[in-house]
C-alpha cells in the first residue's frame, strides 16, 4: 500500500511539490465525451513512464514529445528513460505487462470486452516539470488516434 | 493532463492514479486510484490475472462513469507491496573499499550468469538506455569508476570510450548508473521460488551490500564537491531519498526560490544544453 504518508518525506513533499507544473487547469475546457460501448471499443496505451525502443532518440528530461510503440513490439526492443528513481522498477523489469499491459489488452479483446487494440501505443516523460507543454503533443497524439482507430485512451502513470 | 488535452481534441480517456492527491488537483474525466508502489500501475509482475482485473476496472469507467470520477480499486497488490521479506540468496563478497573497481568487476562476474539466464527467460532486458549495449556492460562499469574516483562531469572518460552513448552530460552518469543498476537488479531477481524484492529492499541491499551502491555514494560524494548548484538534482536522480546521508539527496533548492521554479530553470543544463 502506498500513499503519500508512505513515502519518505523528502520524496511526499517533491510529489505535493510538484501538483503546480499542472497549472491552472480550465475544467470547462474539457469536453465529456463518451465512447462507443465497451466491447466495440479499440483502445490504445498511453504510458508516461517514457518508454521507447532502443533505436528511438530517448526522451531529454523535460521532453513534451511523444514516442511510439507498436503493438507488437518485442519487448527486448523497450527500452526506458525515465529519469526518477522513486518509483519501482524491479516489477517492470520481470514483466513489461505491470506497466504496458499489451497482453492484457489482448485477452480482453480474445474475451469479447473490448472492441480491437489499436495498432500503436503512446508513451510519453511523465517527470515533465511544466505539464503544459503536453499540449501540442497530445493534440498530435489525438489526430494519430484517429488515423488509428481509437475509441478510448487508457492512461498509465509510474 | 494529458487526458484533458486528449479529451479537448476528441479522445476519451480513463486513467490509473497512483498519487490520488494529483489526480484530485488535475480531476481527470476517469480514474482509477490503486493502492500499489509508484511504478507498478497495474499492480504487479507475472500475475496475469491481477493485472487483467485492474487494467478491466479501469476500463469498465469509459462505460459507468457520467461525470470526473475517481473510482478507488478495492484490492491490494498480492505481495501487499513486499517490503522487507527478501534477503539475497547469491553470495557476494564483502565490498573491498580500497579497489572499487575490482570490487565491481567482481560483482559483474559473479552476476553475469544470473543477468543472462534472467534474459534468456524473459525473453528481453532493460540494460541498455545510456546506449551502452548489454554486452558492453564492462564500459559502463569503467565510466562508473572513473567518475567516482574524479574524472568529472563534462566529458566521456578515456577508459570508457567505445559504446555510443546516446544521452549527454550530466544526464549522462544518471543513465549509466541507471543500466549497472537494472544488470544487478534484472540478475538478482532471476532466482525463481524465492519471493522477489520490491525496490526498497533492492535499494537497500544495493547501497548497504554491494560494491555499486559505494560507488553510487562516491559520485554522490563528488557531486557534493562541485560548485555547480544545478548539478546536485543528478544525485537526487540516482540516490533514492533516505540512502543518502549528508541531507537532501536531490539537494537544498536556493533559498528564496520555489522548488519548482528550480528544477524548470535548470532544465536545460540537466537535458545538456546549457553547460
Amino acid at each position: 500500500m502506498v500513499r503519500l504518508s508512505d513515502l519518505h518525506p523528502e520524496e511526499a513533499a517533491g510529489m505535493l511539490a510538484a501538483a503546480p507544473r499542472f497549472g491552472d487547469i480550465d475544467h470547462e475546457a474539457t469536453p465529456w465525451i463518451d465512447p462507443p460501448p465497451l466491447a466495440e471499443s479499440t483502445i490504445c496505451l498511453v504510458t508516461s513512464a517514457a518508454l521507447h525502443r532502443r533505436d528511438d532518440v530517448p526522451f531529454r528530461f523535460g521532453d513534451s514529445g511523444y514516442r511510439l510503440i507498436p503493438d507488437d513490439i518485442n519487448p527486448d526492443d523497450l527500452v526506458q528513460s525515465q529519469v526518477s528513481v522513486n518509483f519501482d522498477r524491479t516489477h517492470y523489469q520481470r514483466d513489461m505487462n505491470v506497466v504496458l499491459p499489451i497482453d492484457r489488452l489482448h485477452e480482453l479483446h480474445e474475451a469479447g470486452e473490448i472492441g480491437g487494440v489499436s495498432a500503436m501505443h503512446f508513451s510519453v516523460q511523465g517527470a515533465s516539470p511544466n505539464a503544459k507543454t503536453f499540449e501540442a503533443s497530445a493534440a498530435d497524439m489525438a489526430n494519430r488516434m484517429r488515423e488509428l482507430g481509437v475509441d478510448a485512451a487508457m492512461l498509465a502513470p509510474v | 493532463m494529458i487526458s484533458h488535452y486528449l479529451q479537448r481534441n476528441g479522445i476519451s480517456t480513463t486513467t490509473i492514479s497512483l498519487i490520488r492527491e494529483h489526480t484530485e488537483y488535475t480531476r481527470q474525466p476517469r480514474a482509477l486510484w490503486v493502492p500499489f508502489p509508484l511504478g507498478r500501475p497495474f499492480g504487479v509482475a507475472d500475475d496475469p490475472d491481477f493485472q487483467r482485473d485492474v487494467l478491466h476496472s479501469a476500463l469498465r469507467l469509459l462505460e459507468t462513469a457520467t461525470e470526473p470520477t475517481i473510482e478507488d480499486y478495492p484490492h491490494d497488490a498480492p505481495d501487499g507491496g513486499g517490503d522487507g521479506v527478501w534477503s539475497c540468496s547469491i553470495q557476494l563478497p564483502e565490498p573491498e573499499v580500497s579497489d572499487l573497481e575490482a570490487a565491481l568487476r567482481s560483482e559483474v562476474d559473479l552476476l553475469t550468469p544470473w543477468y543472462e539466464e534472467a534474459r534468456r527467460r524473459r525473453g528481453r532486458t532493460t540494460v541498455g538506455i545510456s546506449g551502452a549495449k548489454p554486452e558492453e556492460i564492462d564500459k559502463v562499469v569503467s565510466f562508473i569508476v572513473a567518475i567516482a574516483e574524479g574524472s568529472g562531469f563534462k566529458e566521456i572518460p578515456a577508459s570508457a570510450q567505445g559504446p555510443n552513448w546516446n544521452h549527454t552530460f550530466p544526464m549522462l552518469v544518471r543513465f549509466v548508473v541507471e543500466d549497472l543498476r537494472a544488470f544487478y537488479q534484472e540478475a538478482v531477481t532471476s532466482q525463481e521460488g524465492t519471493k522477489p524484492p520490491s525496490q526498497h529492499d533492492m535499494h537497500s541491499w544495493i547501497f548497504e551490500k554491494t560494491a555499486l551502491g559505494q560507488a553510487i555514494i562516491q559520485i554522490g560524494h563528488q557531486i557534493a564537491a562541485d560548485d555547480e548548484q544545478r548539478l546536485k538534482m543528478i544525485r537526487g536522480l540516482i540516490i533514492p531519498e533516505g540512502f543518502w546521508k549528508g541531507g537532501v539527496s536531490w539537494g537544498e533548492t536556493p533559498s528564496g526560490e520555489e522548488r519548482l521554479s528550480f528544477i524548470i530553470r535548470s532544465r536545460a543544463y540537466l537535458a545538456g544544453e546549457d553547460a
